[in-house]
């Protein structure tokens, strides 16, 4: 899409369908309604009016899901330890990984230039959980609980080897910063379901101990060239949950809407001399300013929520700025409208201490993660949302530092292969995808690449990748780049 | 067939929809050429609208529009009968046929009419070769013949109100001086005049009084920091580098060259020259202070992110900023997008991989790693740099270094005497025969001593040659080491606090190759530096390197440079370039809306040899420039982007000029320039996303007292956290020539909440207080008038006066909340003043501050 064409388009539209009498304009306003309004079986808390519209032609296809939380799980999980079931490895424990599975692959300049290469299998066993049989870590009971409804690929692979770039990668389509993330993507493809709240709302958290040393970066949010209205808000778990949210000490809630009333009335009155159709939108959004300082503490307070509902989500739900208590936040995010949730929670870059850690990490998100696809599923909302559990690159299946001391190793960041799940939104569930060697070292069925997957989640959108694009330096860009296909086989 | 049938049926009626925008954005064409040829009129559509699925890169349905001999070898056309034509049947959705672009705006009326124009007069391929616009030079137009064109002040005016007569468009009135007044100030300075400089303008009946005003304000030394703002942005300047421990920087030094090139109106080819080369200039030094500047203007260059991830692999590092460094480049000085020809030949535009790569070999021979590797602190900078302090401080560095120097000789020739041989023999000597002296001495010395002096390691002979030095001198020997090692001591402080800042330097030629789909670890044919081999060559007297890219750039035979800087001026002022998109004026970029303008702009700015003030007042003084920016409703409909600017720009400030405002309206502003950035209010625990670790300390630093007030251009900007009240600005991560214009509740929050404003409405109340008669209209209309430079209409006051009796009854009863209101910020209320009343103006004064009016340059 032309940046240029976009502001024209979404004018001419509201003017269109402002005087439109004629039988096309009719038959159109009538799509898009229905396209906007598109019955949602789940408990949809309704929140303000339904927000700004989809572009033109927007959705392309059908979409299977309107909504999307990502559960970033930042430092990149080891999928060898959770995920990818290799028994055979335990009979090689400590056995040099051979010349020829690891030649070519690239590897951080952390273990590149190692001596040694020492297997390491998983640390906890694995087990078989659901009708399905899904074999994870013993790590995981509570995902395992939901494993009849989670796809769980494990043939990802990805280019990049530290985590900045991996990240940016996965959430952006490039490994250099300065792209638009998927959620501004969606925003701006799909527009928003209401206008209290925004359309793409991100929240943070990390390991108790902050052992990670994960950071995020507000580009991994960002819009890129997108106009900045599209970037994700962040809602923080210390202060305002959004940014300059409350009132002035001092101002009651009566005063502002006074001195807001004062600032209407007066800008109206500019309007009426200048004519500028801007300052009319200026209005509107200091009217909805005001509105969010009452739907956001709203969605914030979780005092109402029913105890077995807290209890779901584990002992740390109450805990603000916990990865528990964002899991809740993002399926009250989701129930009011919200496009696109993105937690990011840092803390699985066990180099060192894979074994003193790996289990804390396991302990404070897998009842959450799970907890959260079940009650969104019995709210009805998890057909039309898609939940993404992934980090942006696995870990290797050699060991990194001292194997014979218990808290000086771990395993290093690894590209070639790693594992994520999806639930709702259409994937499959008790499904798996792909299958690596048996070092678990590279993809050998089925891989999936960082933009496939990303082509994918679109799809689900209603958005066909390759067209949801937008014209920057003379380019067509899109989240995908110049890669990407839809992976069939995930999706139900 | 160019799509499944089922597909179409399915995104029919939402295509449909798009049928009114045709219509719309056709009021503002001009007519379709008649006899359109190919390549000139029916391509660009194409390009715009249809390659991306069928070209010869990608032929969906068959088909591929990128040539014209393609197209007529196939089915798609009847020549000169575009009624029995396929493509015109898909591009009108005719015949059941769904309509082309799928799931995109259909082409606009023009657009059609042009491609049914050229299949109905025989689809004419080529009228001889014309090159895309943008790549031929800009030759000086003439001046349009006018017939009553009073209105025109200069040639910009002649220009601009002879497109506005081909769209049946007249100019608007001239703005009244207030407005005026202020729209200059704004622009020029960044902030709004003061009620001083608003009462002499008005006073002032001279003819000439607007030109007077603009003298003054191209002569202020905020004009170079409102002017840097834009290149700062463009140079992806922040204070740091972005990624895991985000280490600060001092380019700030280099921002502040920036700022004094401007101020001291530089002409823009040494301005580019200096940046880009300033290291391969004559006189570059670290030595003088002129010869450092050479140096410092290369940190523009340097400006790029820098990855100090543990395991981040050094030379993939490396190449990331080199991207940069050659989309910078194209960017900022070419309006070119080269970032495409990085992983192949770019699909519009005539700019090959080797292009890009030749492009890159420039900047390729660097002494640089790749990641940082200097710390100080919590900055974490990268080879090369230099200490860039001021004059003071450089002085008394290169007499400390020089002091050093000869104190070190000066011991030195001691140690080696023979006096000193001696007087070591016999400390060893007394040292062996004398416990008592032996008590403070380390057991290792001790047990060298006892070693026989001829079968002592080397490493031994040393550590006590070297322990000797330090603890067994006396007289005169001692004397001169205390004072060396002294000297050395003061030179690490300094160098210490020294400003650090990274340059550019040729110093480590490297081969450079071009990467096969961008991967630097896969070489292809081996490039040397070139410049694109579709632009103008460099001519052969230049050297083939950044400097003579540099002066390339600016060669009276590149016909981007100049088009490219003036369009960004215009934006500037007018909110909208010539050409819409400053970052492209590739094939794939619009026309300019004004040609001749453009080009008579660009040449002028050239002549004239590269004067930027000259240029901007030029474009301040035109009569376009000072129209009322009062719009009708049937105005807007016809040029809701005032594209033909038969109005005066009107658009939302910048962010850091809004912050600038508030300041600067309220009193609280301190104008001090340059130096290192400062930390104002930021909403609290701001940082807290990078206490990650323990590596370093992320709390954020707030600045105390004056700091707190300085204008925003100085605010510390971390590149991983912008400051969270520069609502729109550009991340500072990459080049952006274009400024972000949105509207949220999110920014409406900003201004109604951040102690930054709240602190500004009182301080604002009190100087209306203070400073006007003692009624509550001579009160609110001074604070008015101080931030939106006009006096209250008759029903503002009205609302204003409301709005005042509203807050007073709201603090009267809770005088305690008055008192919390008004203590917000570092700076006490006026003690003078009861605070329910100061209380109660100062909430109205916060209304004022965010008024459409005060947020807008009118």
């Amino acid at each position: 899409m032309n940046p240029f064409f976009e502001r024209d388009l979404r004018i001419s539209r509201r003017q269109f369908f402002g005087k439109s009498a004629s039988g096309i304009g009719m038959l159109a306003l009538g799509a898009l309604l229905q396209e906007e309004g598109f019955a949602s079986t789940g408990q949809l808390k309704q929140v303000g009016r339904h927000g700004a519209p989809a572009l033109p032609g927007l959705p392309h296809f059908s979409p299977k899901a309107k909504r999307v939380v990502v559960l970033w799980q930042g430092g990149a999980p080891s999928q060898v330890d959770l995920f990818d079931y290799k028994p055979g490895l335990e009979s090689r424990r400590l056995q040099e990984l051979p010349e020829s599975i690891r030649a070519g692959t690239r590897l951080s300049t952390m273990t590149s230039s190692q001596a040694h290469y020492p297997i390491l299998p998983a640390i906890q066993p694995f087990k078989q959980y659901g009708q399905s049989g899904m074999w994870l870590s013993e790590m995981l009971p509570h995902i395992g609980s939901i494993s009849d409804d989670i796809c769980l690929v494990r043939s990802m692979h990805t280019d990049a080897v530290n985590h900045a770039p991996g990240v940016t990668f996965f959430l952006t389509g490039s490994q250099i910063p300065g792209r638009p993330s998927m959620g501004a993507w969606a925003a701006y493809g799909l527009g928003t379901m209401t206008d209290e709240l925004p359309a793409f709302v991100v929240m943070t958290s990390s390991d108790e101990k902050k052992t990670c040393g994960q950071l995020f970066f507000d580009y991994y949010w960002g819009s890129g060239f997108l106009p900045s209205k599209y970037q994700g808000v962040q809602f923080r778990s210390d202060g305002d949950p959004v940014l300059y949210l409350t009132n002035p000490p001092g101002v009651s809630p009566e005063l502002r809407r006074g001195v807001l009333n004062d600032i209407a009335d007066l800008d109206r009155q500019r309007l009426a001399d200048y004519g500028d159709p801007e300052i009319e939108t200026r209005i509107t959004q200091y009217e909805l300013a005001f509105k969010m300082q009452t739907s956001v503490p709203e969605l914030t307070d979780i005092s109402k929520e029913p105890r077995s509902v807290l209890d779901m989500y584990g002992p740390y739900v109450e805990k603000k700025g916990s990865y528990a208590h964002n899991c809740l936040l993002a399926r009250r995010l989701i129930e009011r409208g919200v496009r696109f949730v993105q937690l990011m929670h840092s803390g699985w870059d066990q180099h060192g201490n894979l074994d003193t850690q790996l289990a804390l990490q396991c302990r404070d998100t897998d009842q959450p993660s799970a907890a959260l696809v079940m009650d969104l599923k019995q709210r009805g909302l998890l057909d039309d949302t898609v939940v993404l559990w992934c980090g942006e690159f696995g870990r290797t299946v050699f060991a990194q530092g001292d194997v014979t001391k218990r808290d000086a190793h771990g395993r290093d960041h690894f590209g070639a292969c790693y594992s994520l799940w999806l639930a709702g939104g259409g994937f499959k569930g008790g499904h798996i995808h792909g299958e690596t060697d048996d070092y678990c070292y590279k993809v050998v069925k089925d891989p999936v690449a960082v933009h496939d997957m990303q082509a994918t989640i679109l799809r689900q959108l209603g958005i066909d990748h390759e067209r949801l694009t937008y014209r920057y330096q003379g380019r067509d860009f899109r989240l995908t780049d110049v890669e990407g296909k839809v992976v069939p086989d995930l999706i139900a | 067939m160019f799509v499944p049938t089922a597909i179409a049926q399915r995104i029919g009626p939402i295509v449909l929809c798009s049928i009114g925008i045709a219509g719309f954005a056709s009021t503002l064409s001009t007519p379709a050429p008649a006899k359109p040829d190919f390549e000139h009129d029916v391509l660009p559509i194409f390009k715009a609208h249809c390659l991306p699925c069928h070209s010869t890169i990608q032929k969906q349905g068959g088909l591929t529009l990128d040539s014209g001999s393609a197209i007529l070898s196939g089915r798609s056309v009847t020549v000169g009968k575009s009624a029995e034509s396929l493509l015109m049947d898909r591009i009108l959705g005719r015949r059941n046929l769904p309509r082309m672009p799928m799931g995109f705006a259909p082409l606009s009326d023009k657009d059609t009419q042009t491609v049914r124009n050229w299949i109905d007069s025989g689809c004419l391929l080529s009228s001889g070769k014309r090159a895309h616009w943008a790549y031929a030079k800009p030759i000086r137009p003439p001046l349009p013949a006018l017939e009553n064109a009073a209105w025109v002040r200069n040639p910009i005016d002649a220009f601009v109100l002879a497109k506005q007569r081909v769209q049946h468009l007249t100019p608007s009135p001239e703005a009244d001086r207030t407005t005026l007044l202020r729209r200059v100030t704004l622009d020029l300075t960044g902030l709004p005049p003061t009620l001083q400089e608003l009462d002499a303008f008005l006073a002032d009946r001279s003819p000439n009084a607007f030109d007077k005003v603009v003298d003054r304000l191209l002569a202020s030394p905020h004009f170079g920091e409102r002017m840097a703002l834009p290149w700062l942005d463009a140079a992806r300047y922040a204070d740091s580098n972005g990624f895991q421990q985000d280490g600060d920087t001092y380019q700030y030094v280099w921002r502040d060259w920036v700022i004094r090139a401007l101020n001291d109106n530089m002409p823009f080819d040494r301005f580019t020259v200096e940046q880009l080369a300033g290291d391969l200039l004559p006189g570059a030094n670290k030595a003088t202070p002129e010869g450092r500047d050479k140096l410092i203007a290369t940190a523009f260059v340097r400006n790029n992110m820098l990855n100090g991830e543990g395991g981040a692999i050094p030379e993939e590092q490396r190449n990331v900023a080199l991207f940069d460094r050659v989309d910078t480049c194209s960017t900022t000085w070419l309006g070119l997008t080269m970032a495409c020809a990085r992983c192949h030949d770019h699909k519009y535009d005539p700019l090959t991989q080797r292009d890009y790569y030749s492009m890159l070999a420039f900047f390729n021979n660097v002494p640089e790693s790749g990641v940082p590797s200097d710390t100080f602190g919590s900055y974490y900078i990268a080879q090369p740099w230099i200490y860039a302090g001021n004059k003071v401080a450089m002085a008394k560095l290169w007499s400390l270094e020089a002091q050093s120097a000869v104190a070190k000789e000066a011991a030195k020739a001691d140690e080696a005497s023979t006096a000193t041989q001696d007087a070591r023999a016999e400390w060893e000597s007394d040292l062996v025969a004398s416990p008592a002296k032996q008590k403070d001495v380390p057991g290792e010395i001790l047990a060298l001593i006892r070693i026989q002096s001829s079968k002592r390691t080397q490493d031994g002979r040393s550590k006590l040659a070297a322990y000797f030095l330090d603890h067994g001198l006396s007289g005169e020997p001692k004397a001169k080491r205390d004072r060396w090692r002294g000297l050395e001591r003061e030179l690490a402080d300094l160098k210490t606090s020294l400003p650090k800042v990274m340059v550019m330097s040729d110093r480590q030629p490297r081969k450079t190759f071009v990467y096969s789909r961008g991967n630097y670890e896969s070489h292809l044919a081996q490039v040397s530096p070139e410049t694109p081999a579709s632009l103008p060559h460099m001519p052969s007297r230049l050297p083939k390197n950044r400097l003579g890219l540099a002066e390339w750039i600016i060669s009276p035979e590149n016909p981007l440079t100049a088009r490219v800087q003036v369009n960004r001026y215009w934006q500037q002022f007018f909110g909208r370039g010539l050409v819409k998109t400053p970052e492209n004026f590739g094939v794939q970029s619009e026309p300019p809306v004004n040609q001749p303008l453009l080009d008579w702009l660009a040449v002028e700015f050239r002549e004239s040899g590269w004067n930027v003030k000259r240029l901007v007042r030029l474009i301040v003084t035109s009569a376009t420039y000072r129209q009322s920016s009062r719009v009708t409703r049937q105005l807007w409909t016809r040029d809701p982007e005032n594209r033909f600017l038969a109005r005066g720009p009107r658009f939302r400030l910048p962010a850091m000029l809004i912050r600038d405002e508030a300041l600067a309206a309220s009193g609280l502003i301190n104008l001090k320039m340059g130096g290192r950035p400062v930390y104002p209010y930021q909403p609290k625990g701001i940082w807290d996303g990078l206490n990650i670790t323990d590596e370093r300390d992320f709390s954020y630093p707030e600045s105390k007292g004056p700091d707190l007030y300085r204008r925003s251009i100085y605010t510390f900007w971390r590149r991983t956290v912008a400051p969270g009240d520069m609502f729109d600005a550009a991340s500072r991560q990459v080049c952006t020539v274009r400024q972000s214009q949105t509207s949220t509740p999110l920014h409406a929050l900003t201004t109604l909440n951040d102690v930054t404003w709240v602190e500004a409405g009182r301080a604002l109340a009190d100087h209306a207080i203070r400073e006007s008669r003692p009624t509550p209209s001579a009160r609110l209309s001074d604070a008015f008038r101080r931030v939106c430079s006009r006096f209250p209409s008759t029903s503002e006051q009205r609302v204003l006066e409301r709005s005042l009796d509203r807050s007073f009854a709201a603090f009267r009863a809770d005088p305690k909340a008055a008192n919390e209101f008004l203590h917000q910020g570092q700076s006490p209320p006026d003690s003078h003043i009861n605070p329910v009343e100061e209380a109660a103006y100062a909430n109205v004064c916060l209304a004022i501050l965010n008024l459409d009016e005060a947020l807008t340059k009118e």
